[in-house]
């Protein structure tokens, strides 16, 4: 529902004073939905912050020292061990589906079905890919003896922290993947354009729904990119 | 009955039992007084401001009772009033806590010449460690705690070797001796507490924590757990006795170090081996 | 059945009183048009979808209601045994110190989670929202609905955690690792872990809720409404639901990590322990990291807890006394800052936890702090008080009531927020006095005032005058005597969460006044069955309410039909005018100028613009 409206409204810190002092709405033009999102992401970064600071916490107070990330996440090519391999594509995997999203989001409100839901289905794939690289690095660690519990290369916290977040994060992948597929099938039926009304919801369906979906996704992406730099990289 | 009577009859009933309740502070036996006195100082502004807000309120509702046609004041905002009321009540919150940050700067500095005590917690009971000759507590493990070294104490440390050991929950003090008590659990949290010393912190398993305090008036205290720590936390007490000088080192002389434990495990060792191959 | 709605034409902009310069039209009566279509709302038809599922707020809000006064009342009844045990022990045997501590554990989490803050948020928050905003409904009816039903499924796995082996947990409501869930603590077992899955289970319905109650007030308010006319109890709820959205993550955080210490044996919070003789497979865990996160999400809650009352009781006093609140602006500043400092002052629960010392002072001067824009609210209820024509209902005696135990059970939080002060009073009966006084018993106060205040807009009749000054006179009275002489118990020494008192000089002195104050809770406990009384009865034979009986001025006692149907407003929606507070304008005919008032109506009325 983007229209030309918005175009007269002041900007800066006026037109938020403006926007603040109004009546019916605080965010002009933005729909219930996607400020449904906004908000629901800043609760989840609060939770993703409290694994992340408390594993820094957790990392600091362990009695015996955490184990060398570059050497427990290595693979092996060959006979050379590369660091970090696995994780370096995985950040890539996901970034790219971050890009197919919002190329997305661009071909659904021009109501371009086709690539629209193309690209939904690229992103999904993307993101199975990364969930599935997960899972082969969580079968890698546990087939070494890395524990919830305990580990043989340090710091019996490690691999708290690793299954937790990981986990955490894996499963927020996951439930975006899932709706992805949905909304490839409602892009491809035509639902967006019909404005059919959700199984469950019972409310009409509308494009934005994808950009917000895309909210969703590109959050879970900036999570990874913090868990990588704090747990891998540190 | 109008119902101001009653409020204000609330006012007067809570401050009168202010005055006459037989329930105030244990007698103080330690040098934390200036808890005391900001509690005291604590009682006369936030009293002070419950008894002049309620009193206030009172006024208005004996006078501002409803009456058809009464002049009411429609004023939404006044800010010279908000002003002076913010204000004052910043003020009032600074001399609150100006007073007692002091008292709790000096709560976190041990003195120099403080008599280091380590306070072992575990449900549910307390046992104690002394530094002995050298002054310097040996370093010791949960890990390590056995029937043999109760304690836990690092056999490689020299300086555990003359740590004094106290399993019974009585602890002896020194009056007029600054004493920093090291609080060590060996399982969950606890928390040892003398409400005639005022101080108080939570022994946590896993880190040592600190406080100190100085006694000073010889008596025997009760000892109660004031950390939660499953079922036997009422039941968790202990004894603290304050004494002279004299009667402290005539106690101290009969303690066991941890060098006499270990000589005493040695000679039943030695006793069972000899008793074993004479029934050979 | 859009009103004036009409995208193309209308341009977006800010409009209130504040920013507009002039009026567009010579119409004083102008109000800027609608930016947004109809919401399109769901009517249910069959029984399922109109009570049980049902996606109206009204109907949810009575949903969540009496889910948390039926845990509530299982709390009350917890608290009544614990106090058997206190005052009389001889005459409760059966009581063993395992089912005292898990008495007192599920009295604290139920009263606090599961009945203050279901009530506030998911009750008077569902109800009251979309009718004081204007609006028709929440803004997602579907997901509204659900999160009432995720309440309800926690609210079923705490209670199953009475049934399983071990029984619940008895670990303290904080439920302080280690002991939480090792064996010296009763329920350590399923207990502890159905009180964890409850509690997740509780973050996500309430966040779920929260959306609906952040977005319905940020972006469905109606014509005229800006966020300065709002009442304050929507001001009040609002920032209380944007506090629960930034502080149940941490909560959610710690109940994960502490199932995971008790399922898999990870050691987020357990550092080397001795059990039995045997050292424990845990290591490297930090007990203080869990008081951390415990604490972040406990302060900011017992803030979602006292500022609905904050609010709720402004709307009380201004109605009851006939006069505006006084200084809105302030009072929304303070409800504002408090929710935002609230973050700043976790670790006023850990001065003793043997966490850096240094955090003390930090701690202790952000908790006084604290305490300024909080006074400032108390000063304006009393001076909202002065020069008013106040009627002495029931209403108005349960705000009083607030007043007098709110600002005593405040001043006793100065004294532990204080920390050299809170050194020797920590973990002592009074601190249990302060937080019952300041949170049990001040928003009680108000949730009874609400009910007395609102019955005759949910049921059309109102409630019983004369039964319910009885239940007045006695909860507070009763209340107060519990629970100002506990304070005193705190200063001789007593120690909290103790089953009993054996042997100790302390508490020899006091085992009169424990009876007493047994005596008092079972009485103020059982006079609470003349509110139920009074509500059941009033039902069928109280005085028929009609429209806005208490001639207050805000937008819920507007509908078209009482009580509100589906839809709340019939064919149009209300359009918007002033705030809520225009009592005894000089000038003006009745001492009440409703918010839908235009000012032609009211043109000999010297309003000051708002």
């Amino acid at each position: 529902m983007s229209d030309n409206s918005l175009n007269n409204l002041p900007g800066g810190f006026k037109g938020m004073s403006h926007d603040m002092g109004s009546d019916q709405t605080a965010f002009k033009g933005v729909q219930w939905g996607k400020v449904m999102m906004w908000i629901f992401l800043l609760s989840d970064t609060f939770v993703f912050s409290c694994f992340l600071i408390s594993y820094m916490k957790g990392r600091a107070s362990t009695v015996v020292d955490w184990p060398n990330t570059s050497e427990v996440f290595s693979l092996h090519v060959g006979d050379v061990p590369v660091p970090l391999l696995l994780i370096a594509i995985m950040t890539f995997v996901l970034i790219t589906s971050s890009g197919t999203m919002a190329l997305a989001v661009k071909y659904g409100y021009e109501k371009n079905r086709k690539m629209c839901g193309w690209l939904i289905l690229a992103t999904a794939i993307g993101g199975l890919t990364f969930v599935g690289m997960q899972v082969f690095e969580w079968s890698k660690l546990i087939h070494e003896g890395v524990r919830p519990w305990e580990n043989p290369f340090g710091a019996k916290q490690f691999g708290s922290f690793f299954f937790m977040i990981t986990g955490f994060h894996g499963t927020h992948v996951s439930i975006g993947v899932i709706f992805l597929f949905i909304y490839a099938r409602k892009v491809f039926r035509g639902d967006f354009d019909n404005g059919k009304r959700g199984f469950f919801t019972t409310m009409k369906s509308d494009y934005v729904a994808i950009e917000i979906l895309g909210l969703y996704l590109h959050f879970v992406d900036l999570v990874w990119v913090f868990i990588f730099a704090f747990f891998y990289l540190w | 009955m109008h119902p101001g009577i009653i409020f204000l009859g609330v006012i007067i009933g809570s401050v009168l039992f202010h005055i006459f309740t037989p329930w105030w502070w244990t007698d103080i036996a330690s040098n934390w007084g200036a808890m005391d006195d900001t509690i005291n100082l604590t009682f006369w502004i936030g009293g002070g401001v419950f008894i002049l807000v309620c009193l206030f309120m009172v006024y208005c509702i004996f006078k501002f009772s409803y009456k058809e046609g009464r002049n009411v004041e429609y004023k939404p905002e006044d800010h010279k009033l908000e002003k002076i009321l913010t204000i004052a009540t910043t003020v009032g919150v600074i001399a609150l806590l100006a007073p007692g940050l002091i008292v709790y700067n000096n709560y976190i500095n041990v003195p120099k010449n403080a008599l280091q005590v380590e306070v072992n917690a575990w449900q549910w009971g307390w046992q104690y460690r002394l530094p002995g000759e050298d002054g310097i507590l040996g370093t010791a493990q949960v890990a390590k705690i056995t029937d043999d070294n109760p304690f836990g104490i690092n056999l490689d440390d020299p300086n555990g070797k003359d740590d004094i050991l106290i399993e019974d929950d009585v602890l002896h003090l020194k009056t007029d001796r600054p004493v920093k008590i090291l609080l060590r659990s060996l399982d969950v949290l606890h928390n040892y507490y003398v409400p005639q010393f005022r101080a108080k912190m939570d022994a946590i398993p896993g880190i040592i924590t600190y406080y100190w305090f100085e006694p000073n008036k010889i008596g025997e205290y009760e000892v109660l757990c004031a950390e939660y720590c499953g079922v036997g936390h009422y039941a968790m007490r202990a004894k603290v006795i304050v004494e002279s000088e004299g009667n402290y080192e005539n106690w101290i002389k009969k303690q066991e170090t941890f060098s006499d434990l270990i000589a005493k495990q040695e000679n039943n060792k030695l006793k069972t081996t000899l008793v074993a191959k004479t029934n050979d | 059945m859009s009103d004036e709605y009409n995208q193309k034409n209308t341009p977006l902009e800010a409009q209130s009183s504040e920013t507009i310069s002039g009026t567009p039209s010579k119409d004083i009566d102008y109000v800027r048009p609608a930016e947004l279509p109809e919401q399109d709302l769901y009517h249910g038809h069959s029984f399922i979808t109109k009570w049980i599922f049902c996606q109206d707020a009204k109907v949810i809000g009575i949903q969540y209601f009496l889910t948390a006064v039926f845990t509530g009342i299982v709390g009350l009844v917890l608290s009544w045994l614990m106090r058997l045990q206190l005052g009389f022990p001889e005459l409760v045997p059966f009581i063993t110190a395992e089912h005292y501590y898990q008495f007192v554990t599920m009295h604290g989490m139920i009263m606090v989670v599961y009945f203050l803050t279901a009530l506030f948020l998911g009750g008077f928050g569902n109800y009251l929202i979309p009718l004081m905003v204007g609006a028709r409904d929440m803004v997602f009816p579907y997901v509204n609905m659900l999160s009432f039903w995720m309440f309800f499924i926690a609210v079923c796995v705490l209670m199953a955690s009475f049934f399983v082996p071990g029984g619940p947990t008895g670990a303290g409501w904080t439920l302080y690792p280690p002991q939480a869930i090792l064996p010296g603590t009763p329920g350590s077992n399923m207990g502890i872990i159905l009180m964890l899955v409850s509690l997740s289970l509780f973050v996500i319905g309430f966040t779920m809720g929260g959306l609906n109650y952040i977005i319905t007030i940020l972006q469905a308010r109606t014509r005229g409404m800006t966020l300065m006319r709002m009442p304050l109890t929507i001001w009040g709820i609002f920032t209380a639901t944007a506090l629960a959205m930034l502080a149940f993550p941490a909560l959610l955080v710690s109940c994960i990590m502490m199932t995971l210490d008790k399922m898999l044996e990870t050691s987020f919070f357990m550092p080397a322990i001795l059990q039995a003789g045997e050292v424990l497979n845990y290591e490297g865990g930090s007990p203080v990291l869990f008081q951390h996160l415990f604490w972040f999400f406990g302060h900011p809650e017992v803030y979602i807890v006292a500022l609905p009352a904050f609010g709720i009781v402004s709307d009380l006093i201004s109605v009851h006394a006939r006069k505006n609140i006084f200084g809105y602006r302030m009072m929304v500043w303070a409800i504002v800052g408090i929710g935002a400092l609230s973050f700043f002052v976790w670790a006023h629960h850990m001065y003793v936890s043997g966490m850096n010392p240094w955090f003390g002072f930090f701690f202790a001067t952000t908790t006084l702090i604290i305490a300024v824009p909080t006074a400032l609210k108390v000063y304006n209820w009393i001076i909202t008080l002065f020069r008013a024509n106040i009627r002495m209902n029931t209403v108005m005696l349960f705000c009083l009531g607030f007043i007098v135990t709110f600002v005593n059970g405040g001043i006793t939080g100065i004294f532990l927020g204080n920390v050299a002060v809170d050194i020797p009073l920590s973990d002592t009966y009074f601190v249990i006095a302060h937080f019952h006084m300041v949170m049990g018993i001040a928003p009680l106060m108000v949730i009874m005032g609400a009910v007395y205040h609102w019955f005759p807009l949910v049921a059309g009749r109102m409630l019983s005058e004369k039964l319910g000054k009885w239940h007045f006179w006695i909860t507070f009275l009763g209340a107060y005597s519990i629970y100002f002489p506990m304070h005193y118990l705190g200063f001789i020494g007593v120690p909290r969460r103790y089953y009993e008192m054996y042997d100790s000089p302390y508490v020899a002195s006091a085992t009169g006044m424990n009876e007493f104050i047994t005596v008092a809770a079972l009485i103020v406990g059982f006079a609470q069955l003349i509110f139920i009384y009074n509500i059941v009865s009033s039902l069928s034979i109280g005085k028929p309410a009609g429209k806005n009986p208490w001639k207050a001025n805000s937008l819920e006692w507007l509908t078209p039909e009482v009580p509100p149907a589906h839809g709340n407003w019939g064919e149009k929606l209300p359009v918007i005018h002033r705030w809520p507070y225009d009592f005894n304008v000089p000038g003006a005919k009745e001492d009440y100028i409703t918010q839908t008032t235009p000012p032609s109506e009211v043109i000999s009325a010297k309003v000051e613009k708002t």
